[in-house]
């Protein structure tokens, strides 16, 4: 009997609807075959990781209007043209009819105006896109962007060509523009963003991070009508007059103003007083913060969130900030000096539904500030105490008993926390993230509880924690089955048993295990086979894994797509293998390996050179490699960092 | 004439009366023809005198100019009359009234010079040999070849010059220049009369106001000029201005071109079409070549790897609309239809055929039996 004679699909759909977890909608393709109907007409994004299965995908999820291929090893204009030009496959008509939203992030150099030309001429609908990140990005791209009318959002970090010119054809173009980000163009100026301000007056999102813009711009900017966010991190000649501009324009909910060195607090006095709509501000590096800044803070009824890292405060401070700010869920005071017990027990006070706590290297904060914050604040999801060393057990018992719906903790290079706060610790079972970097005090007693409780870990860091062994890694392979991110470093106990065990974490995706000389090829290969989709490896300084496990790497892990060899005894041949034979590899740091001819580095970038983004290697190898290979990675926009 | 042809007429009575009275009467209108030519051509010779006589009445009058006059329209040589016409004005001193900004009237000379004075390339001449020049310095020094009298320093000196902050030696007369062409502003005769300063302005006037431009520029082909000096000068600026709009309105500087954008809806800036793009073209090219020293490099399985290269090189040559950096990849999703490669093989295998350039599966290829002959030791 067919499962929809009880449900009908309409109900499967909105079933459907509410999952999200990559592995759980795996589980319910493999139900039955109604599931998986319901499945693929439902799916709206896709994440492609090989173009050669686009075509396959796209006729799987005919509904699909997000499609994301900054994963995709070969972004260039012939695939786009297969994918979206007028006589290509059947499958792609409805894709040029749907799309929505497209991420070509990170997409090699072969892309160029003709693809983007292509996109903008075939997709009507595409309201969002992302090319950031594409270094050679330059005018003439910028103006094939400028023909998508419909678009609402872009991209643009990192393009370093595009300078004003490029940056007014899409000002002009695309006039129903919401979201621009132009962090890293540094060719952009104070023309551009006049020119952007005139003519893009849908505008509600900008982020001009790291420009050289001056005071001008923001005068510019002040006039958006609608602008609500505005990011402007790292603005090296942007000083307080230019906030007073500022406070001329629209009710602003969003600024950062974080590392501006002109910034000083008379600046964001004089925004707040204007802007009394803020809700969030970030504004982290302010030289200090006066009391008028203090004051003004009563004005934002509807502030949720503060983050001033790094500056001085004291307990009058956070005093006056409790007693100003009442509705305050996220507060950031990492790097922040003069942060004491007292302070933390009187910010927290007054703030019950706080989420988001951030005291790195607050290093004066005890025991007595947790329990503090684990009383006051029942709420926490994200706990960040890196480098508060007096933090021990006791506090951890507290935090635990209250605060259960804690997703985040972060508690590297907390030299206090032993096994049993970490026994105390795993009663959070709702645990995503954990990070326990440069705790040496702790072994495999304390992570088996977290192990066995915390079954929704996806992320673990156990960095130089010298204690683990083999055992943690089993009892994680058996309790934490949502495992993606491990980071095993340094923790030399490890063997090639512990690497076995670790295959059955199906989900793991990313992986560092510097410096494990206890593993070998066996324990590699091992790992390697069961691993399907590992995408992240890096085994710097494993200096006893031979060429057996590089050769299980090279033939079983297809996912793999960023790999660190550096100073591992690797040979010719299988680098040659491990490089040319994983098609997905597009990043790979290649230092100090000593087995390795300089021929064998040819073969090896030869085999890769299609595909391959980003090398690291010695840099005498510059001399002694062909001019040829250089010339060719160049062409297909390799960028090779030279140690 | 006329005498020889009525004789002539009386002379043949006895002929036939109808044939040859026609034929004399055909020779009697040939001779009247020609007489009538010669009447007109003496007469056309005599014309220039008269428009002298008429010319006359512009001048001022000047008894000694009348003979260069003539010799200037004759255009055969224009040596010593010239400088006759030069010497003769600077020593009579006129008066004119006319309308001046800087000067009041009547204190200053007015020379005006001939249209033919003006536009002639040179305008010294030696008096011995009568060769041409620009400038008085060059006539100068081609003198001293005529004899040593003009080897003298006092010779080869520059003539004193006029200066209007004079000194009480010496009366200073300040000259002024009239343009010839009746009805220009220029022209002594004009109401508003604006005299030039010295013959360069009044030749620079007259080319640029009353001549037509002759010489084009060679990079905008648009701009015409009269004075060769303009067109130099134009070409040093030409074609600098990089800031374009799409209207077609070309600035100087990037902040001329934005602010004219933000004037108007729809303009944008334009790229200028001719910038090169040399990356995307290399990388087929490079793709092959790698891919063949790949199969040079690698002697153990050149024959798979050419067969697996070979089947995707058919399908790329077959479909090729993309042009611009086709690699491999994009193909294979066709390559994978066509040769229908879903079931039944390995996972080692499929992977093999993605990169045409860059897989060394086909080592792998055939399963474990492979892996494990290339391997020493260790699982697989």
């Amino acid at each position: 009997m067919s499962i929809l004679a009880v449900l009908t699909e309409d109900l499967l759909v909105r079933v459907n609807s509410r999952i999200e977890d990559g592995a759980d909608r795996r589980s319910w393709r493999l139900v039955c075959k109604e599931f998986l109907r319901v499945d693929s007409l439902t799916r709206k994004s896709l994440r492609v990781l090989r173009s050669e299965f686009i075509f396959s995908l796209l006729r799987r999820f005919p509904n699909v209007d997000a499609l994301d291929l900054s994963a995709c090893p070969r972004v260039d204009d012939g695939m786009l043209t297969l994918l979206l030009a007028r006589g290509a496959a059947s499958t792609t008509a409805s894709l040029r009819w749907n799309l929505r939203s497209l991420n070509l992030s990170r997409a090699t150099n072969g892309m160029s105006f003709k693809g983007l030309a292509l996109i903008a001429s075939a997709c009507s609908q595409l309201e969002k896109l992302d090319v950031s990140y594409n270094c050679r990005l330059g005018d003439r791209e910028a103006a094939a962007i400028s023909g998508i009318e419909g678009l609402k959002e872009l991209r643009l970090d990192k393009c370093l060509e595009v300078t004003d010119v490029g940056l007014v054809k899409i000002a002009v173009g695309c006039q129903k523009l919401e979201k621009l980000s132009l962090k890293w163009c540094m060719e952009i100026s104070d023309l551009g963003v006049n020119l952007l301000s005139v003519k893009c007056w849908s505008l509600k999102f900008l982020d001009i991070s790291y420009l050289k813009v001056t005071n001008e711009s923001l005068c510019s900017i002040a006039s958006l009508p609608k602008l609500e966010g505005l990011t402007m991190v790292g603005c090296p000649l942007v000083n307080d007059s230019g906030l007073e501009f500022l406070s001329r324009g629209h009710s602003l909910k969003e600024i950062d103003i974080s590392r501006c060195e002109g910034v000083s607090s008379s600046g964001l006095v004089s925004l707040i007083r204007a802007h009394c709509n803020l809700m969030r501000i970030i504004a982290g590096y302010l030289p200090e913060l006066s009391a008028a800044l203090l004051d003004s803070l009563k004005l934002l009824k509807n502030l949720t969130t503060l983050i001033i890292n790094g500056t001085q405060v004291s307990e009058t401070v956070l005093q006056t900030i409790s007693s100003n700010c009442k509705s305050l869920i996220e507060i950031g005071l990492s790097k922040c000096i003069g942060v004491t017990n007292v302070g933390i027990l009187q910010l927290v006070s007054s703030h019950q539904k706080l989420k988001v706590l951030d005291l790195t290297c607050c290093g004066s904060v005890t025991d007595a500030a947790v329990c503090a914050v684990a009383d006051s604040c029942s709420s926490l999801v994200r706990l960040k105490l890196e480098a508060c060393y007096m933090v021990t057990e006791k506090g951890l018992e507290r935090l635990a008993s209250s605060c259960l719906l804690l997703e985040e903790v972060d508690l590297t290079d907390c030299s206090g926390i032993n096994d049993s706060g970490l026994e105390c610790l795993s009663r959070c079972s709702r645990l995503v993230s954990l990070k326990l970097g440069l705790c040496f005090t702790i072994s495999d007693k304390g992570l088996s509880y977290i192990a066995a409780n915390c079954s929704e870990l996806c992320e673990l860091d156990l960095y130089r924690c010298t204690g683990i062994g083999d055992e943690t890694l089993a009892a994680l392979s058996n309790g934490c089955k949502k495992l993606k991110k491990l980071n095993i470093s340094y923790c030399i106990e490890i063997t090639d048993r512990g690497m076995k065990s670790l295959g059955s974490l199906g989900e793991l995706v990313d992986l560092e295990m510097r410096g494990l000389h206890n593993v070998t090829g066996v324990g590699l290969a091992a790992f390697a086979a069961m691993s399907k989709r590992l995408a992240d490896l890096d085994l710097k300084h494993c200096e006893n894994i031979d060429d057996s496990g590089f050769w299980a790497l090279a033939c079983y892990s297809h996912n793999l797509r960023q790999i660190n060899l550096s100073n591992c005894n690797i040979s010719d041949v299988t680098l040659c293998m491990v490089m040319g034979n994983l098609t997905r590899l597009q990043e790979a740091k290649l230092v100090h390996l000593a087995n390795i001819t300089v021929e064998g580095f040819e073969l090896a970038l030869r085999a890769c050179c299609v595909r391959i983004k980003k090398v690291k290697m010695v840099s005498e190898l510059r001399l002694l490699l062909s001019s040829e290979i250089l010339e060719i990675l160049h062409a297909k926009g390799c960028i090779i960092r030279w140690d | 004439m006329v005498h020889l042809i009525i004789t002539r007429k009386g002379q043949v009575p006895s002929k036939p009366d109808e044939v040859l009275t026609q034929q004399q009467q055909q020779l009697i209108t040939a001779d009247l023809t020609s007489i009538i030519v010669q009447l007109i051509s003496t007469a056309g010779t005599l014309l220039p005198s008269v428009k002298t006589i008429g010319q006359f009445g512009q001048f001022t009058p000047k008894p000694a100019a009348v003979s260069p006059e003539q010799q200037q329209q004759q255009q055969s040589n224009n040596s010593m009359d010239v400088e006759h016409n030069y010497s003769t004005t600077e020593e009579h001193e006129e008066h004119e009234d006319g309308e001046t900004e800087h000067l009041p009237p009547g204190s200053y000379e007015i020379l005006q010079l001939e249209k033919e004075e003006i536009l002639a390339p040179h305008t010294h001449f030696c008096t011995i040999c009568g060769k041409g020049f620009k400038r008085d310095a060059n006539l100068r020094m081609h003198m001293r070849g005529h004899g040593d009298e003009y080897k003298t320093p006092a010779a080869l000196a520059k003539p004193p010059t006029v200066k209007e902050v004079g000194s009480a030696a010496e009366p200073v007369i300040i000259k002024r220049y009239s343009c010839p062409f009746s009805g220009c502003k220029r022209n002594k005769d004009h109401k508003k009369f604006q005299p030039l300063k010295t013959i360069l302005c009044v030749k620079n006037h007259y080319k640029r106001t009353h001549c037509d431009k002759s010489y084009v520029c060679s990079r905008c082909n648009t701009k015409k000029f009269s004075v060769m000096a303009d067109l130099k000068t134009h070409e040093k600026h030409c074609g600098r201005d990089k800031w374009l709009c799409s209207c077609g309105t070309t600035f100087s500087r990037k902040d001329k071109l934005f602010g004219h954008i933000a004037l108007f809806q729809g303009h944008t800036p334009a790229i200028p079409p001719d910038e090169t793009k040399t990356v995307v073209a290399l990388a087929p090219t490079d793709a092959a070549a790698a891919a063949n020293k790949l199969a040079d490099g690698s002697g153990l399985a050149t024959m798979d790897f050419n067969s697996g290269a070979q089947a995707l090189m058919d399908f790329k040559s077959v479909d090729d609309p993309a042009g611009a950096a086709a690699v491999a990849s994009c193909f294979s999703p066709l390559n994978f239809d066509s040769c229908n490669f879903v079931g039944g093989f390995p996972e080692f295998n499929r992977q093999g055929f993605d990169d045409s350039e860059a897989s060394f599966s086909f080592l792998l290829s055939g399963g474990s039996c492979n892996y494990s002959s290339q391997k020493t030791g260790g699982e697989s």
